[in-house]
C-alpha cells in the first residue's frame, strides 16, 4: 500500500505534526496489565521452586513455565526503562521503579544496567560502535539464535561485555557494580542449591530457562525489529514486520517502529498507534514489511 | 574487594565446571542408575567432567 497522495504532498514539519498528535492520543495512559504481568509472573517463577521441590509439580513443567517466565520478564522493566508506568516526580513512580528492579530478576538484569543501556540503544540503533545491542545483528533467523549463544560465551565482546563498554563510555561505570552483585547471587545459589544435592532442579528452573528466555528475548526484541541493522535515523533504524507467531508471541514487536519513534507510548498501545500512524510512516519512506 | 571479585570472575568457567557442572553430573548419574566402573564415585565423574569442561572454557574463552 503507498501512502495517500495527500500525505507525500505535506511538508516535513505538517507530518511530523500530525505523527505527533497521534503519539499523544497514547502516551501517559497507564499500563494495567503490564504492572500485573510484572508481579504475576515473578511469582509464578518464585512459587515454582516450592512446589517442584515439594513435588506438587514436576521438574519438566517447571521447566516449560520458568522458560516462559524468563521470557516474559523483561517487558514490564522495559516499560519502567522508558517512565511509561510513571514519570520522575509523580505520586506513583516507586511503582515505576518497584517493576523496574523486580521483574528482571529471572533474567539477572539489574534494572540500572537494563535502563541506561537500552537508552544508548535508542540514541546510537544500529551503529556498530555505539549500539550496546548491535551484537545481535545477524543476517538471518538461525543466524541470529547462534549469535545470542556466541554473545554469552565467557570471552564474547557483544552482549553482556558490550553493556560493560557502554556503561564506561557515558561515565556510568559503577552501574557494573549491580551486574556483579546479581552475578554473585545468581551464582552463588546455582552453587549452592547444587551442592545440597538440588542441582537438576537449580539447572532446569533457573540456569537453562535464563538461556532460553535470553534467546528468545534478544531474537524477538533486538534481531527481528531491527534486521538488517544496517540503517541508521529515526525513520530508517527499525521496522514494522509480521511474525509467523503473531504479534503476542513476538512480544509486541512487530510494531516495534512506533517504540522507537515514540518510546513513551505503552507497550499495549503500540498496535493501535502503528494503524493510525501507517500512512504517515509510508510517506516518511519507513520499513513496513508485511504489515 | 574489587580484586577478589575481580578473580572471582576472571576463573568463572573454572568455578563454574567445578561448582555447578561437578555436582550436576554427579545428581544426573545418580539419578540415571548409572554404575562407573573402577569404583568411581559420581561425584568424582563430576568433578572430572567438570573440571575438563571449565578448563577448556576457561582456556578457550567459550563453552561451545
Amino acid at each position: 500500500m503507498n501512502a495517500p497522495v495527500s500525505l507525500k504532498s505535506l511538508s516535513e514539519a505538517d507530518l511530523m505534526k500530525l505523527e505527533r498528535e497521534i503519539a499523544r492520543q497514547h502516551i501517559d495512559k497507564f499500563p494495567y496489565f503490564a504492572v500485573a504481568w510484572a508481579f504475576a509472573n515473578l511469582a509464578v517463577w518464585l512459587s515454582l521452586w516450592p512446589l517442584v521441590f515439594t513435588g506438587v509439580l514436576p521438574l519438566w513443567a517447571g521447566f516449560l513455565i520458568a522458560s516462559f517466565n524468563v521470557a516474559a520478564c523483561y517487558l514490564p522493566s522495559h516499560e519502567a526503562q522508558h517512565d511509561i508506568i510513571a514519570r520522575p516526580g509523580t505520586k506513583l513512580r516507586w511503582l515505576n521503579q518497584l517493576v523496574g528492579h523486580l521483574s528482571t530478576i529471572p533474567l539477572v538484569l539489574p534494572y540500572r544496567v537494563a535502563r541506561l543501556t537500552h537508552l544508548e540503544h535508542h540514541a546510537h540503533a544500529n551503529d556498530p560502535a555505539l549500539d550496546p545491542d548491535h551484537s545481535t545483528h545477524a543476517s538471518g533467523p538461525l543466524q541470529a539464535i547462534w549469535k545470542s549463544i556466541q554473545n554469552r560465551q565467557p570471552g564474547a565482546k557483544g552482549g553482556e561485555a558490550s553493556y560493560g563498554e557502554t556503561l564506561q563510555r557515558i561515565g556510568r561505570p559503577e552501574v557494573m557494580l549491580d551486574a556483579a552483585i546479581y552475578s554473585l547471587v545468581f551464582y552463588g545459589t546455582l552453587f549452592g542449591l547444587a551442592w545440597i544435592g538440588h542441582a537438576i532442579e537449580a539447572a532446569l528452573l533457573w540456569w537453562l530457562p535464563r538461556h532460553v528466555g535470553m534467546t528468545y528475548i534478544q531474537y524477538y526484541l533486538s534481531w527481528a525489529p531491527h534486521h538488517p541493522a544496517t540503517d541508521k535515523g529515526r525513520y530508517r533504524d527499525t521496522r514494522s514486520f509480521r511474525s509467523i507467531f503473531g504479534n503476542i508471541c513476538s512480544m509486541g514487536m512487530q510494531y516495534h517502529i512506533v517504540h522507537h519513534l515514540h518510546p513513551r507510548i505503552p507497550l499495549y498501545r503500540t498496535p493501535k498507534a502503528y494503524w493510525q500512524m501507517r500512512d504517515i510512516l509510508e510517506a516518511r519512506g519507513c520499513r513496513l514489511e508485511g504489515l | 574487594m574489587f580484586v577478589f571479585l575481580g578473580l572471582i570472575f576472571r576463573f568463572g568457567p573454572l568455578l563454574f565446571g567445578l561448582g555447578f557442572i561437578a555436582p550436576l553430573t554427579a545428581q544426573v548419574i545418580e539419578r540415571a542408575g548409572w554404575s562407573l566402573p573402577y569404583a568411581i564415585t559420581p561425584l568424582m565423574a563430576g568433578l572430572g567432567i567438570g573440571g575438563v569442561l571449565g578448563l577448556a572454557a576457561q582456556l578457550r574463552g567459550r563453552w561451545i
